[in-house]
């Protein structure tokens, strides 16, 4: 395997504001690199400098070995000539062609003979499972048929490097939950490399081989998945990336301490003098009889239940500590609002941050 | 039962009473045209000689040539405001031309010209021994083309190029750039774009704008009248008023051809729509467009056309226009003397000129509050109801907008003037602002229509809720959404109504003058200077009405 995308130290300034500072990573041939950020935090902006349409103020910007941007090296390959292919978030199907004509117009442009064409545009819709939609238009479709038709535009042309920018955001929830699964079939039976644009967590596990999390223009973490998810570098991506509890916590002679009376010990090497520390909700047990200490790498804070949701495979419980901070966990059954409570949790499930 | 039906009645009547205001005053004009046409003697209460008209139209090789004519001519003031219009909408909304501005502006004067005004400026720079002998240098050879097919073929384009030019830039300044980006990044070339992209979506606004100017040029009756009759070059709308008001009259060929031109105009409707079917244009959601960047040269080449069209469209005719009324005569060589004298006379008190000013200022603004009131309830109404009746209403009040001005004109001196109308309201006054009501309802309507579409129903239902009736709800909620649009539809309908001429010339009893009869008539009996000085009252006024509203407009 060979990297394919490599970004170097990407820089973009919008007037006074900068919306990419030193973007360094790199993708692998044939994998997905996702993404991921609210919005405002520049990977739009990174997705529209790897295509071609925004060039990059400094930094290089190479695809398959060759330069494509290099501000000081005065290099800025136009987007005709990347040889890339992209699916748009408005989807962006041509109203005047019928979807044969939309999947056919890159090969028509790279000029593929009609019957070759017609070959495989029968192909690729075949693998987006809209075989017997050739000659419908766009308006003529659904939501969901559109995005299929729209993926296999960009697959059509077999690009080198395929860009999808936020491509399921227009859906309804149901069809995007579908549709993603699919996609991330298509992009692994293609072996596309790909870069995938996205606000949704759940989005981007499912569908990246790695993911870089983006805040304020500069990248946060770029790792796989299941290491984003159990180990986030900052408070930031573990908040970002969902169903965690967050505590501040500051560490004293080698102990870190949460909400004042509980001390873990630490390597203080490991871990920063101050910040938060990240305990998974599925982790915390939330009880409404005080529990017995049964080891002691176990923690135990007691506050008050705010609230008990029902969440279809599991039951959640909303506590408030004494310093006022919440506290989410699993618990068994119905907890009444203003009860008093326990939640208990694995001291080695508590991951340090820094902020 | 009784009750049920006068509820549903109830919830009709609205409907019912703008059903029956339309055809009345459109529906039945134009109906009784048709059978005139057919049956000669009908107003007369009989029905022979049946088809007698049609039959002299075909028998007579003159009257078929001259309507094969009026479609070339029409065709080719088309084919020439596309040439002179496209390229000005794409700078204006695809390039980054400095000044858009100034050159959106200088779209606008020509369409606020009416055609007979720049008509009757171009006979002025262009015929012998005028206000071109003694200015410029007029090479014979060129007033010959002048004075042929194609000469008045141009000074009609140079009159409507500006519609196409804005509606070629409406729809490409909504064109996402995104539709385009999607082909760049499947490695489309700028001319793979255009082909591709661009001028497939573009093709609807062309073809629009391209009928609009192709009916206006079949049924405009100023520049046949002025530059058709000087070219030897005969023209339907011409031939209908000579046959309506010159002795003998008549009326039957006079009918038929207006019933021809009316088929003409719907053919036209119809293959449009063919084509722009065939050529499937597709729904587009409005975003925004990609400016492309112009080098030096073509900056210089772009304002060379919007400023080459500007001169023959704008310049060069007003100047003429104004010079003319200011000269003292145009004997002698050289500049003449200049004098206000005109102005005086026109503004003299007691003068027929003054009176036709004041008639014209009157009428139009009689005609624009009516259009605005009754167009924009019917609008309301139509809109808001369903069912079959709805179409029946839509289609009346688009007929004026298919149905050329000279045809309504002639439809309403039958309709009013039949046996069995007891009111003696033709021949007077009043028959003109009927006239115009009924002839420019039609844009009051459109624009009361989309905003009316535009407009929540929710907006109404939350006042009903709140238990307010039905005239409350119209006055509080509806009226004050409708403001600006009518607004700009009482100003529109104000300043097409100042310049109107074909109904005015047809409808106004003797004696009675308005501004544009009043121009037409001293022009063409040869007091060139006074009928110069009131197209230039005419036009300032438009232009300071039209000024004054975009300033009441900004707070």
């Amino acid at each position: 395997m060979s990297v394919y995308l490599q970004c170097q130290g990407l820089r973009k300034v919008f007037g006074a504001s900068v919306v990419l500072d030193d973007i360094s990573l790199e993708v692998q041939e044939g994998q997905c690199l996702v993404l991921l950020g609210p919005s405002g935090c520049g990977k739009t902006t990174l997705l529209n400098v790897i295509s071609g349409m925004l060039a990059a103020d400094g930094g290089e910007l190479r695809c398959n070995g060759r330069l494509m941007d290099s501000a000081a090296k005065g290099v800025h390959v136009p987007i005709q000539e990347r040889g890339l292919a992209m699916v748009f978030q408005d989807l962006s199907l041509w109203p005047h062609m019928s979807v044969a004509e939309n999947v056919g117009f890159g090969l028509r442009i790279r000029g593929m003979k009609a019957n070759d064409r017609r070959h495989r545009i029968d192909t690729v819709l075949e693998q987006v499972e809209m075989g017997g939609f050739r000659d419908r238009m766009p308006n003529e479709l659904s939501g969901g048929q559109q995005q299929r038709v729209a993926i296999a535009r960009a697959l059509a042309v077999q690009p080198s490097l395929l860009l999808l920018d936020e491509p399921l955001s227009a859906l309804d929830a149901r069809l995007r939950e579908d549709l993603k699964l699919e996609l991330a079939g298509l992009l692994r039976e293609s072996g596309v490399t790909a870069v995938y644009v996205t606000h949704d967590q759940q989005e981007a596990f499912a569908l990246g081989d790695q993911v870089a999390v983006l805040h304020g223009g500069r990248l946060a973490q770029l790792a796989p998945p299941e290491k984003l998810y159990d180990s986030p570098c900052s408070a930031f991506v573990a908040r970002f990336i969902g169903s965690s509890n967050l505590l501040p916590f500051r560490q004293l002679d080698g102990y870190a301490l949460i909400e004042d009376h509980i001390a873990i010990r630490v390597l203080a090497a490991d871990v920063p003098m101050e910040g938060h520390c990240m305990v998974r909700r599925e982790a915390v047990g939330v009880l409404d009889k005080q529990p017995f200490a049964e080891t002691s790498d176990q923690v135990i804070l007691a506050g008050v239940c705010e609230q008990t949701h029902f969440l279809g495979e599991r039951k959640e419980a909303q506590l408030r500590l004494p310093s006022g901070e919440r506290l989410r966990g699993v618990t068994a059954g119905h907890i009444p609002s203003g009860a008093p409570v326990w939640a208990r949790f694995p001291k080695n499930a508590v991951r340090f941050l820094a902020d | 039962m009784i009750a049920a039906l006068r509820r549903g009645l109830g919830r009709r009547l609205p409907l019912l009473l703008c059903a029956a205001l339309l055809a009345l005053a459109t529906g039945y004009p134009v109906l009784l045209l048709f059978l005139q046409s057919i049956f000669p003697d009908i107003l007369g209460g009989s029905l022979a000689g049946a088809f007698d008209a049609y039959r002299r139209i075909i028998e007579t090789p003159e009257l078929g040539a001259m309507i094969g004519t009026s479609l070339g001519w029409a065709g080719a003031v088309t084919l020439v405001s596309w040439v002179f219009g496209i390229p000005c909408g794409y700078l204006l909304a695809r390039t980054n031309l400095p000044g858009k501005l100034w050159a959106r502006m200088s779209l606008l004067i020509p369409i606020m010209t009416p055609p007979y005004i720049l008509a009757l400026s171009y006979v002025l720079v262009m015929q012998q021994g005028g206000f071109g002998d003694v200015l410029l240098p007029i090479p014979n050879g060129l007033r010959a083309w002048f004075f042929s097919f194609w000469g008045v073929t141009v000074v009609m384009a140079l009159a409507s190029f500006g519609y196409v030019a804005l509606a070629v830039e409406a729809t490409l300044s909504t064109l996402p750039r995104r539709l385009e980006d999607a082909a760049t990044v499947l490695g489309a070339s700028w001319r793979a774009r255009v082909r591709h992209v661009l001028l497939p979506l573009t093709v609807p606004a062309i073809l629009n704008s391209g009928l609009l100017v192709f009916l206006e040029a079949l049924s405009n009756f100023g520049v046949p009248a002025v530059l058709g009759t000087r070219s030897n070059l005969p023209l339907l709308p011409a031939e209908i008023f000579y046959l309506v008001t010159s002795w003998p009259l008549d009326l039957a060929l006079a009918t038929s051809l207006s019933s021809l031109l009316c088929l003409l105009a719907l053919m036209a409707l119809y293959g449009k729509r063919c084509l722009a079917q065939w050529m499937a244009g597709g729904h587009i959601r409005p975003g925004t467009a990609a400016l492309q960047p112009l080098s030096r040269r073509w900056i210089w080449l772009g304002w060379g056309w919007i400023g080459g069209l500007f001169l023959f469209s704008s310049v060069l005719p007003y100047c003429a226009m104004v010079l003319t009324s200011l000269a003292e005569s145009w004997g002698g060589d050289g500049f003449p003397p200049l004098t206000l004298k005109h102005y005086v006379a026109l503004f003299e008190p007691g003068s027929r000129s003054l009176w036709a000013l004041a008639t014209s200022l009157g009428l139009s603004v009689a005609a624009a509050t009516l259009c605005v009131v009754i167009g924009g309830y019917i609008a309301y109404v139509s809109v808001r109801s369903s069912g079959p009746l709805r179409h029946v209403l839509d289609g009346l009040a688009t007929l004026p907008r298919v149905i050329p001005k000279i045809v309504v004109a002639v439809g309403l001196i039958l309709a009013w003037n039949a046996p069995w109308i007891p009111l003696n309201i033709y021949n007077t006054v009043w028959m003109l602002l009927l006239a115009y009501v009924v002839i420019y309802i039609t844009d009051a309507l459109n624009y009361a229509n989309s905003t009316v579409r535009g407009m929540s129903p929710n907006l109404e239902h939350a006042a009903t809720v709140l238990g307010a009736g039905r005239y409350t709800v119209f006055t509080r909620i509806v009226l004050p959404g409708l403001r600006p649009a009518l607004m700009a539809a009482w100003l529109t309908t104000f300043i097409v109504c100042m310049r109107e001429l074909v109904a005015s010339v047809l409808l106004l009893p003797p004696g009675v003058d308005v501004t544009a009869t009043y121009i037409f008539n001293q022009f063409e009996q040869g007091d060139i200077a006074a009928a110069m000085a009131m197209a230039t009252v005419t036009i300032v006024i438009s232009t300071i009405v039209l000024v004054g509203f975009q300033f009441r407009r900004r707070p």
